[in-house]
């Protein structure tokens, strides 16, 4: 989806913005630092019907919405579980099977993404919605909480919508929405005990949220994962990019950041060694973008156009053709756009990946900021 | 994707300008219906309507089958409306237009939401077994106002019907083949009937019924009105179109439940025609000893 | 019971607290988005509808259907000689008490598709913007009855915020009856503005009326009612119309009255709006 969508800049605007991407430090068209976010606005707790839900609006005017629903499912017992003979549980059988249920539970969450102007089945919306799904679902952690008991689960519904129609694309942004609504996810307090049925408190105010406070400091334990869109142009390493920077990438890829839970249970000193909620990323997926900046740009003729019947100019045989053909493709005028060939180096991708996990770094300040989304 | 041929601008306007003048192009009134006639078929079931040039053919059909989940205790209604290329390049095969989708709609809102057929009398075996009773509605010629032939089709169709008839003895359920027993009509609440005006004029002041297809295409607005006999609406569908004075459209309700019990007249007669060409005089018919080759004497 | 009559007989009273000719709170505002020409998000109680319009503009990829008898001189035969008003429903899984998933196909969808595009088509100057499509986009995120009266509602509403050419305001409001279908009964209050419960228990019609108007644009009707009940359905419906048009042009005012106040760069596209370190 990132391809389609198309910006109408002449070649040498298409340069123009390449080169003063690739100096360094890179110049951006409105001034930005490369770690730097533009402005949004972020709500919560707009869809009182929901279990939870946000809305963000990017200073570019995309909006999306996320609300999200959880109904009580019955869980289906697995073939190979055998905790109908465990009458009384030790330890060690209580963690098996905790871990047994963890592996058939991808299917506890559902995501649906819904884009105005393009069908549910179309391929760019069913890989968005699995992109956030997967983030979601990495380490399995996510749906250990939304166990009941033996017989019951939490099955939660995500419905993202995008509202504005997508003029960039739209990933960064429904996924810190859905970042946002799971924070303010709450799920009514469980009344019953043990295996039976479950029933709750009816009092809203007693629910507790999905993603459990910290009692004390009232902050959050353990976040949710979060999607950022990075770009890469020459050696330099840019987040949040305009749909305009995004037309000269050299490579797009789209990075899913969590909070590492296992590595905090281990020190209770962590509050004191660093200076921020001492939370611990980890990064959970890097995934390639297509970006637009590989599309033929409108205007090329066919005969210089490498992708379009380049069997046809050899099989033609026509020696006055190819060597031309070959030398509009190889020559770089400067000050003209061409679009960019080969995948990400290794040094650039390492350069992102440490940018975006290091502590203080641009994962930790847009998670930062999304917390300090009134939530209550 | 073709499309039907479109009247001409002359066309259109002496359409236009002849009902500005209270005139149709067809000699009939207003308010007047073109003929209406209906054909049963030898099975029960089958039904075959003729509006002037407009003619629908419906069939109903039972299964036996498991309910829904939801809804234990109730039958399956269905009607399928299927417009085929036979009436119009512009209708293709699996490939719903508007138009479809909206008679199907009209359809599904008069006859089943309306409660016309009694579907928990469809039921056999809470949970498990139901009938499934499906209505399949074919246009064989469009000439306009597919709508009310459709309905009348239906409604016909499913009068005529008849289901095999059930018992069901300790657990066991026994489903008689029409040999065996004389099948049995379906449990009918009341008849609905669809009445269609259409407008015309910027202002939509001309209010005509039973719209041909020329006229169709003319028309600035149109309103679905279903009732029955008794003076119940079933539903109401003015879905856009010009703007039309809430006094005028409740007149046209008032003239649509005289049409209605008009229609509702008209199918008890060929009914219970029908009713009395399949009688063959029972028991004491059987046991005659006449048979056709034999004159009277 | 919906409306409990055995009290309501008693005070007058319906479950929300309202009388027979009360408004739910509506709630509107308008350009709420941006980056598109026009937008809006009205509340009718608690249906939230949020709709967004992007037009007059190129037209998409010709659909075809449209032709060969369907109803309604704007949007069929002269695709070219008028703009063509294109009306895409999304109803959120989040937006009835149990989450449920609506497939694109959905009959019932598709007709409240074709019945917003008709009745705005009605008001909308078409006539000024041959070849040219308008796309209307209603995101539905709460439901509470009225969906079909809000979202005509809403799409009004975004269609001045886009500055598209209309006649009058086309506003929709329901309208039912305490009586059933089966009973008689002469005093048989008609009611104004149903919610969800009151719309699954009781007859109602959703009416659209354009301006200040008697002229009915849409009527649909979708329950069972004796005929003479109709009238006062339709005398209360039309009303509530009236009144619901003055609050949608308070919203509009107001919003233009702001405006004035502040000018109208939007914010965030400016170097000034950042902080800079």
């Amino acid at each position: 989806m990132a391809s389609s969508t198309n910006v109408h800049l002449s070649p040498a605007e298409l340069s123009y913005l390449h080169t003063s991407l690739s100096l360094n430090p890179p110049i951006r068209p409105d001034g930005r630092s490369p770690t730097q976010y533009r402005p949004l606005s972020a709500e919560t707790g707009i869809l009182p019907g929901t279990n939870g839900s946000a809305r963000i609006c990017f200073a570019d005017g995309t909006e999306a919405i996320v609300g999200v629903k959880a109904e009580v499912e019955k869980t289906r017992r697995r073939w190979d579980d055998d905790t109908i003979f465990g009458e009384n549980q030790n330890q060690e059988e209580g963690e098996e099977q905790d871990e047994g249920e963890e592996q058939g539970s991808s299917d506890w969450v559902e995501l649906t993404v819904e884009i105005p102007g393009y069908r549910d089945d179309d391929s760019g919306t069913v890989f968005l919605g699995q992109m956030l799904c997967e983030a979601l679902l990495a380490d399995g952690g996510f749906v250990r909480r939304l166990r009941i008991n033996r017989r019951f689960h939490w099955k939660l519904y995500l419905d993202i919508l995008l509202i504005s129609p997508p003029l960039s694309y739209p990933l960064p942004l429904l996924s810190l929405t859905t970042h946002l609504a799971l924070l303010a996810t709450r799920l009514p307090k469980l009344k019953s005990e043990g295996d039976e049925d479950p029933f709750f408190d009816d009092d809203w105010a007693a629910a507790p949220y999905l993603y459990a406070r910290n009692p004390t400091t009232k902050r959050v334990t353990e976040r949710p994962p979060v999607t950022l869109l990075v770009m890469a142009v020459g050696g330099n390493v840019i987040f949040d990019p305009s749909k305009e920077e995004l037309a000269v990438a050299d490579v797009v890829l789209a990075v899913s950041v969590g909070d590492d839970a296992s590595s905090r249970e281990g020190g209770m000193d962590v509050d004191g060694r660093s200076n921020n909620s001492g939370r611990n990323l980890k990064l959970l997926s890097i995934r390639t973008v297509d970006p637009p900046s590989r599309l033929t740009p409108p205007g090329v003729a066919n005969a210089a156009n490498s992708a379009y019947g380049h069997a046809q100019v050899v099989s033609t045989g026509a020696n006055q053709k190819m060597p031309e053909a070959r030398q509009t493709e190889s020559e770089a005028v400067e000050g003209v756009w061409k679009p960019p060939r080969g995948g990400a180096k290794a040094v650039v991708m390492g350069a992102l990946v440490q940018k975006v996990l290091v502590r203080g770094g641009v994962a930790d300040e847009v998670l930062d900021a999304l917390e300090g989304v009134d939530t209550s | 994707m073709p499309r039907e041929a479109e009247p001409s601008l002359n066309e259109k306007q002496f359409v236009l300008q002849a009902l500005h003048d209270s005139v149709r192009l067809d000699g009939r009134e207003l308010e007047q219906y073109r003929p209406l006639e209906l054909t049963f078929g030898d099975q029960y079931g089958v039904a075959d309507v003729t509006l002037g040039k407009t003619r629908v053919l419906a069939k109903a059909s039972a299964e036996l089958t498991v309910p829904y989940a939801d809804r234990p205790l109730d039958g399956i209604f269905n009607i399928a409306t299927e417009l085929s290329p036979m009436t119009s390049p512009a209708f293709e095969v699996n490939r719903p237009t508007e138009t479809e989708v909206l008679i199907s709609r009209l359809l599904e809102k008069t006859v089943r939401r309306s409660g016309a057929l009694d579907t928990e009398s469809l039921c056999l075996v809470a949970g498990q077994k139901c009938w499934s009773i499906r209505v399949d509605v074919h246009v064989l010629s469009h000439d306009g106002n597919l709508i009310d032939a459709a309905c009348f089709a239906v409604v016909a169709a499913l009068r005529h019907f008849r289901k095999p008839d059930t018992s069901m003895e300790g657990g066991v359920l026994t489903v008689y083949t029409p040999a065996e027993r004389e099948p049995v009509p379906l449990s009918w609440l009341h008849s609905p009937f669809c009445v269609t005006w259409s407008f015309f004029g910027e202002e939509g002041d001309v209010a005509v019924l039973d719209a041909t297809w020329m006229e169709e295409q003319v028309r600035s607005g149109s309103c679905t009105i279903s009732l029955n006999k008794h003076g119940e609406i079933c539903q109401i569908a003015k879905l856009g179109g010009v703007p039309v004075e809430a006094v005028s459209l409740l007149q046209c309700t008032n003239v649509a439940l005289v049409k209605a019990k008009d229609m509702s007249s008209k199918l008890d007669r060929w009914l219970a025609e029908d009713a009395r060409r399949r009688d063959k005089g029972g028991l004491l018919a059987e046991l005659s000893a006449e048979n056709d080759r034999v004159p009277d004497m | 019971m919906p409306l409990d009559t055995s009290t309501y007989g008693l005070a007058l009273l319906r479950v929300d607290g309202r009388r027979w000719n009360e408004l739910r709170r509506i709630h509107g505002q308008i350009r709420t988005q941006a980056a598109a020409d026009g937008s809006s998000y009205l509340e009718m109680g608690h249906t939230k509808v949020m709709c967004v319009v992007t037009g007059p503009s190129e037209p998409g990829p010709r659909r075809g259907g449209a032709a060969g008898g369907a109803s309604g001189g704007a949007g069929s035969g002269g695709q070219s000689k008028d703009a063509e008003v294109v009306v895409n429903i999304v109803i959120a899984g989040f937006s009835s008490v149990d989450r449920k998933r609506r497939g694109r196909g959905d009959k019932r969808t598709l007709e409240m598709q074709f019945t917003l595009s008709n009745t705005l088509a009605a008001t909308l100057h078409t006539h000024l913007f041959p070849h040219s499509q308008i796309n209307i986009s209603l995101h539905v995120l709460s439901q509470d009855g009225s969906l079909l009266a809000a979202l005509i509602n809403a799409a009004t509403l975004a269609c001045v915020d886009a500055g598209i050419p209309m006649t009058d305001y086309v506003t929709a409001c329901t309208a039912g009856s305490t009586s059933t279908y089966a009973a008689n009964d002469e005093g048989a209050d008609p009611l104004l503005d149903l919610n969800h419960q009151e719309e699954q228990e009781l007859p109602g019609l959703t009416v659209a009326t354009l301006g200040e108007s008697d002229k009915v644009v849409a009527l649909v009707c979708e329950s069972r009612v004796q005929i003479s009940r109709l009238e006062g359905m339709l005398a209360v419906g039309v009303d509530g119309c009236k009144q619901v048009r003055e609050i949608l042009d308070q919203v509009i005012k107001a919003q233009g009255r702001k405006m004035i106040l502040e000018g109208t760069v939007d914010k965030g596209t400016g170097l000034n709006d950042m902080d800079l370190d």
